[in-house]
C-alpha cells in the first residue's frame, strides 16, 4: 500500500495537494457525510457503515502520509550535518541545601497560592463582605451599632455590635480583615501569573528554528513540499495572520500569541489597579472647603493627608480665590449647574491660572484637583429704609430631603428687648428670597438685584444682592495614572482574551451545526445503532473540546532543503481545524519549475 | 406633545407585538414547530428592536439628553438590549436557544416598565449636573447591554441546572414500555435510555456553551461599563472609587461572573458547577439594578422611585 502511494506521488505533478485530501482530518469527513446522508434522509445502517469507513480511511491515509514523509526523510539528499532542534535541556543547578529548602517552601507557597479553589473562595469572601458593608451602615457613631444591633435581641440569632467591633464592620473597607484579604488575592494572582507564565516561557524557547528535517517530520502534521521556496511560504504564512520568522534555509512561525498572553494581561492589570489603589489610599491629601465668592483660600491648609506615604508638594502654597460662585438655571427653576469662576495665585500673588470649573469639570493643577461638588447661601445684602447695605449672615436650615433651605433674620425695633421681633427671609436659591413679617406671615418674593423694594410693616427694605458660597473638594492622587494605566490595561486584555476565543468558538460551532443535523439523523436511527454513532461523535467531540481549551497557539516550522521543503506543524487549540487550515495555506506555495532540481527530488523518493 | 403621542403608540406597539412574540413561542412548545410562524415572530422581534429604538430615539429629540437618566428609560434600554442580543444570532443565522430566553425578558421588562407601577418616572426629568456629561452615554449604555447580556446568560445557566436536576419524564418511558411488552429485552431498554441521555447531554452542552458566550460578551460590557464610570466619577465625584452601594454591588456582580469564568476554565468540572454560580449572579444582577435604586441610597440615586420625597 505504502509503495503505491509512493509511486502516485511522485508522478502526479503536484503530489502534496493529491495528500491534502487524504489529510483531512477525520471530522471534516464525517462532516461532508453527515451533509450528504442528512440530504438524502438515508438510513441508520448506512449511516453506520459509512461512518466506520470514514473513520478508518482517514486513519489509512494518515499511515500513508506518515510512511512517505519518512522516506523523504532517508533520502541521502537531506543534509546529515543539520543542527540538533527542539528544547534545549535545562542546565543542572548545584545550589547550597538551606538554598534548595527556602526554595522548596517558597515553591510550597507558591502553588497554594496559585490554587484555583483557593482564588475562588478569596473572590468569593471579598464579595460577601462588600455586600455586607453595604448592608451594616458604615461610619456611624458606636451608639448608633448599640441601639441597631443590640446583645439582647441580635440579628440572626448571633450578630451583635461586638461582632461588628471585634471585626471592624463600622468601617468594612478599611478594616483589617478586608484589606488582608484583598491582599490575599493580589498575591493569588501574582502567584497564578507566576505559574502560569513559566510554563509559556517554556513554550516560547521551544518557538525558535528546527534545523532537521527529522524533527520537523516528526511533528504532528508535517508535510513534504518539492519544489518549493521556504520564502514563499512565509509570505503565505504571514498573509494568514502567522508572526513568521526566517532565517537562511529554516523558518518558523505561530499565531494567537495575543491569547496566549491576555489572561494573564488580565491579571497584571488588575494588580496594576490594585497597586494604584493602594498608592491612592497611603499617598493622597484631601479636604473641602466652603468659601464665600469674593475670599481666599490656601491650599495648603485645606488639604490632609491620607496616609504615611503623603508628602505635601510646593504647590500647597497656592492660594485660591474665587472670582464668582454662579448657578444655571432650567426654565422650571431647577438648577442646570453651578460654576464657579477660580483664580490661581503664587507666593508672590501672581495669578497662575484661571479657570471656570463646573461639575464634572474640575481644574487640575501642579498634581492638585478641585472639584465643584456643594454650595451654600452665605449672605445676603440689604438696604433697609435706603441705609445700608447690611450683610446678613445666612444659616442653613435642615430640611429633610436633600433639598437647601437657607434663612436669615433682621430685627426691627428694640433690639435690646427679651423677645426680639424682626423680618425672616428664606431662600432656596440664589434666585428668590421669601420674605415673612413680624408675625410670621407671608409678605412677598423678591428677586436679588432686582431693586423693588418691599415694605414690611413701614419698613422699607430692597435685596440688594445674595452672596452665594462655594463648595470645594481638593486633592492630589498620586495614584490615579498607575490605576488609569490598569483601567486600559484591562478593558484591552479583556477584549483581546475574547477576540483570540473567537476563532476556536468559530470551529465549535461548525461542530454544534453539524450536531443539529446530527439529531435530525437520530430520528432515523434504531436504538441498536445509537450507542455506536454517539461514541464516535463522543471522540470527535473530545478533540473539539480540546481545541478549546487555552493551550499553545499554532506552531509550524519549515526547512528549506535543496528545492524540497519540509513543513511540520503542531497546535493545541482548534486541533481539528489547524490540518485543514494548513492544507490550504501549503496548497497555495507555488511550485518552481526548475528542471535539474526535480530530478534529484524525484529519484529520491521514487 | 406629538413626542408624547408618537412615544405612547410606539410603547404600546412594541408591547403587543412582544406579546404575540410569546404566544408564538408557547404555541410551537406546546402544540407543534409551525415554521412559518416561528419565522414571524422572529420578523416581530425585529420590529419591536425598531420599535423600542424608535422610542429612545423620540425621548432623546424631545428631552435633548441621551435617554438614559432615570429608571424607566433604562428599563426601556434594557428591553432594546435584549431585543438586540435576540436578533444578532438571527441575522448570522444561528440557531440557539438564546430566543426562548431573550424575547420573555424583553416582554417582561417592557410590560414592567409601561405598567401603572412607575408612571410617576415616566417623564423625562431634568439631567442634574453630575449627570452632565459625555461620559453618561458610554457608562450607563454600557452598564445596561452587560447587565442584558449577564441576564440572558445567567437563564440559559439556570434552565442548564433544571435540566440536570429534572427527575426523568415517566410518560414516555411508559409509553415505550407498553407499546414494546413483546420486546421488553433489557437491550431494548437501555438503549433507550442512552438515547434520552444523549439529548439531554446535547441540550446541556448547547446550554453551556451559550451561557458562556453570552456571559464572557456580558463581562466585557460590564468591565467597560465599570471602568468608564470610575473615570468619570473621578471627573465629577473626586475620586475613582467611593464605595458607593451601587459601585460595590457592580463590582460584587463582576466578581461573581469572574468566579463564573474560573470555574470555567476546569474543564473537568461538569457544567452545573459554574451554571450554579452564574444563577447566584442572576440574583445579584438584579439587587445591583433595582435593589441600590429601591432604596435610593448613596451617590447613584438618580432615578430612584421618588417615595420619600412629598
Amino acid at each position: 500500500m505504502g509503495t503505491l502511494t509512493l509511486n502516485l506521488s511522485t508522478r502526479t505533478l503536484k503530489p502534496y495537494q493529491h495528500h491534502n485530501n487524504l489529510l483531512k482530518s477525520p471530522l471534516s469527513l464525517y462532516d461532508s457525510q453527515i451533509h450528504c446522508l442528512c440530504r438524502k434522509k438515508n438510513l441508520s445502517i448506512t449511516i453506520h457503515w459509512k461512518l466506520k469507513a470514514t473513520k478508518e480511511s482517514a486513519e489509512r491515509a494518515r499511515n500513508r502520509v506518515g510512511k512517505k514523509i519518512g522516506f523523504s526523510d532517508g533520502a541521502p539528499s537531506l543534509s546529515e550535518d543539520a543542527g540538533n532542534g527542539g528544547v534545549p535541556a535545562s542546565p543542572d543547578r548545584n545550589s547550597s541545601g538551606s538554598f534548595k529548602l527556602l526554595k522548596k517552601l517558597s515553591r510550597r507557597v507558591l502553588s497554594v497560592l496559585s490554587n484555583l479553589p483557593l482564588a475562588i473562595g478569596e473572590m468569593a469572601t471579598i464579595a460577601a463582605l462588600m455586600a455586607l458593608g453595604t448592608i451594616i451602615d458604615q461610619g456611624e457613631a458606636p451608639d448608633f451599632y448599640f441601639q441597631k444591633y443590640p446583645e439582647d435581641n441580635p440579628v440572626l440569632g448571633f450578630f451583635t455590635w461586638k461582632w461588628i467591633f471585634a471585626l471592624g464592620f463600622d468601617h468594612m473597607f478599611s478594616s483589617p480583615l478586608f484589606l488582608s484579604l484583598l491582599a490575599l488575592l493580589a498575591a493569588s494572582l501574582m502567584a497564578c501569573t507566576y505559574t502560569t507564565q513559566i510554563p509559556l516561557v517554556k513554550v516560547a524557547r521551544r518557538w525558535s528554528f528546527v534545523h532537521s528535517a527529522e524533527a520537523i517530520s516528526k511533528q504532528e502534521i508535517a508535510e513534504t513540499l518539492p519544489r518549493a521556496s521556504v520564502q514563499d511560504l512565509g509570505v503565505i504564512l504571514m498573509g494568514a495572520g502567522y508572526e513568521v520568522f526566517l532565517k537562511g534555509p529554516s523558518l518558523y512561525a505561530f499565531k494567537g500569541l495575543a491569547g496566549q498572553f491576555a489572561p494573564i494581561g488580565v491579571h497584571l492589570a488588575m494588580l496594576l489597579i490594585m497597586a494604584g489603589g493602594t498608592l491612592s489610599a497611603a499617598g493622597s491629601f484631601r479636604g473641602s472647603v466652603t468659601v464665600p465668592q469674593g475670599l481666599n483660600f490656601i491650599v495648603g491648609d485645606v488639604l490632609g493627608p491620607s496616609g504615611f506615604l503623603s508628602a505635601p508638594t510646593e504647590a500647597f502654597g497656592t492660594e485660591v480665590h474665587i472670582n464668582r460662585f454662579s448657578m444655571d438655571y432650567y426654565d422650571s427653576g431647577e438648577v442646570r449647574q453651578f460654576h464657579t469662576d477660580l483664580s490661581l495665585l503664587d507666593l508672590e500673588g501672581n495669578e497662575v491660572m484661571r479657570k471656570t470649573i463646573s461639575v464634572n469639570d474640575p481644574l487640575r493643577y501642579g498634581g492638585i484637583t478641585i472639584y465643584q461638588t456643594d454650595w451654600s447661601l452665605s449672605t445676603l445684602q440689604i438696604l433697609k429704609d435706603d441705609e445700608g447695605p447690611f450683610n446678613l449672615a445666612m444659616a442653613p436650615l435642615k430640611l429633610n430631603g436633600d433639598k437647601k433651605l437657607f434663612g436669615t433674620f433682621l430685627p426691627v425695633g428694640n433690639n435690646d428687648s427679651p423677645s426680639v421681633k424682626g423680618i425672616s427671609m428664606l431662600a432656596r436659591d440664589l434666585q428668590s428670597i421669601v420674605l415673612y413679617d413680624q408675625e410670621g406671615k407671608f409678605a412677598g418674593i423678591r428677586r436679588p438685584n432686582s431693586k423693588l423694594p418691599i415694605d414690611i410693616d413701614g419698613t422699607k427694605i430692597v435685596i440688594v444682592d445674595a452672596i452665594g458660597s462655594t463648595g470645594l473638594d481638593l486633592k492630589t492622587d498620586p495614584g490615579v495614572p498607575v490605576v488609569y494605566a490598569g483601567f486600559g490595561a484591562l478593558m484591552l486584555t479583556t477584549c483581546i482574551s475574547f477576540l483570540s476565543h473567537a476563532q476556536a468558538r468559530a470551529n465549535h460551532d461548525q461542530y454544534f451545526d453539524c450536531e443539529f443535523e446530527f439529531q435530525l439523523i437520530c430520528e432515523f436511527v434504531t436504538y441498536r445503532y445509537m450507542g455506536c454513532v454517539a461514541g464516535y461523535v463522543a471522540t470527535t467531540k473530545r478533540e473539539l473540546l480540546e481545541g478549546l481549551a487555552p493551550g499553545l497557539s499554532p506552531v509550524i516550522w519549515a526547512l528549506q532543503d535543496g528545492t524540497t521543503v519540509v513543513v511540520g506543524g503542531k497546535t493545541n487549540r482548534a486541533k481539528a481545524e489547524f490540518p485543514d487550515e494548513m492544507n490550504r495555506l501549503l496548497d497555495q506555495v507555488p511550485e518552481i519549475v526548475e528542471s535539474y532540481s526535480s530530478r534529484q527530488s524525484n529519484s529520491s523518493s521514487g | 406633545m406629538i413626542f408624547l403621542t408618537l412615544e405612547h403608540i410606539l410603547t404600546h406597539i412594541s408591547f403587543s407585538i412582544v406579546s404575540i412574540v410569546i404566544t408564538i413561542h408557547l404555541i410551537t412548545l406546546l402544540v407543534d414547530e409551525i415554521v412559518k410562524l416561528y419565522d414571524s415572530s422572529e420578523k416581530a422581534m425585529i420590529a419591536t428592536f425598531f420599535c423600542i429604538t424608535g422610542l429612545l430615539v423620540t425621548r432623546w429629540i424631545y428631552s435633548g439628553h441621551f435617554p438614559l437618566s432615570n429608571l424607566y428609560e433604562s428599563l426601556i434600554f434594557l428591553s432594546w438590549s435584549f431585543s438586540i442580543i435576540h436578533i444578532v444570532p438571527y441575522f448570522k443565522k444561528q440557531k440557539n436557544h438564546l430566543s426562548a430566553i431573550t424575547a420573555p425578558s424583553a416582554l417582561f421588562t417592557q410590560g414592567f416598565t409601561t405598567s401603572g407601577l412607575l408612571t410617576e418616572v415616566h417623564q423625562s426629568a431634568i439631567l442634574v449636573p453630575a449627570l452632565q456629561s459625555e461620559w453618561l452615554i458610554m457608562h450607563v449604555s454600557m452598564m445596561v447591554l452587560g447587565y442584558a447580556a449577564l441576564i440572558c446568560g445567567s437563564l440559559l445557566s439556570v434552565a442548564l441546572l433544571v435540566i440536570t436536576f429534572r427527575k426523568d419524564i415517566k410518560i414516555f418511558y411508559k409509553n415505550n414500555h407498553l407499546g414494546n411488552e413483546s420486546f421488553s429485552n433489557v437491550f431494548g431498554n437501555t438503549y433507550f435510555f442512552s438515547a434520552k441521555n444523549y439529548y439531554k447531554s446535547q441540550s446541556i452542552q448547547q446550554l453551556d456553551h451559550w451561557s458562556y458566550r453570552v456571559i464572557s460578551i456580558g463581562f466585557i460590557f460590564l468591565t467597560i461599563g465599570i471602568l468608564s464610570g470610575a473615570v468619570w466619577a473621578n471627573e465629577a465625584w473626586g475620586s475613582y472609587w467611593n464605595w458607593d452601594p451601587k459601585e460595590i454591588w457592580a463590582f460584587i456582580t463582576w466578581t461573581v461572573f469572574a468566579i463564573y469564568l474560573h470555574t470555567r476554565t476546569n474543564t473537568k468540572l461538569p457544567p452545573a458547577n459554574s451554571a450554579i454560580v452564574a444563577s447566584i449572579g442572576f440574583l445579584i444582577i438584579w439587587i445591583c439594578y433595582f435593589g441600590v435604586n429601591l432604596l435610593g441610597i448613596g451617590l447613584h440615586s438618580y432615578g430612584s422611585f421618588t417615595l420619600t420625597s412629598n
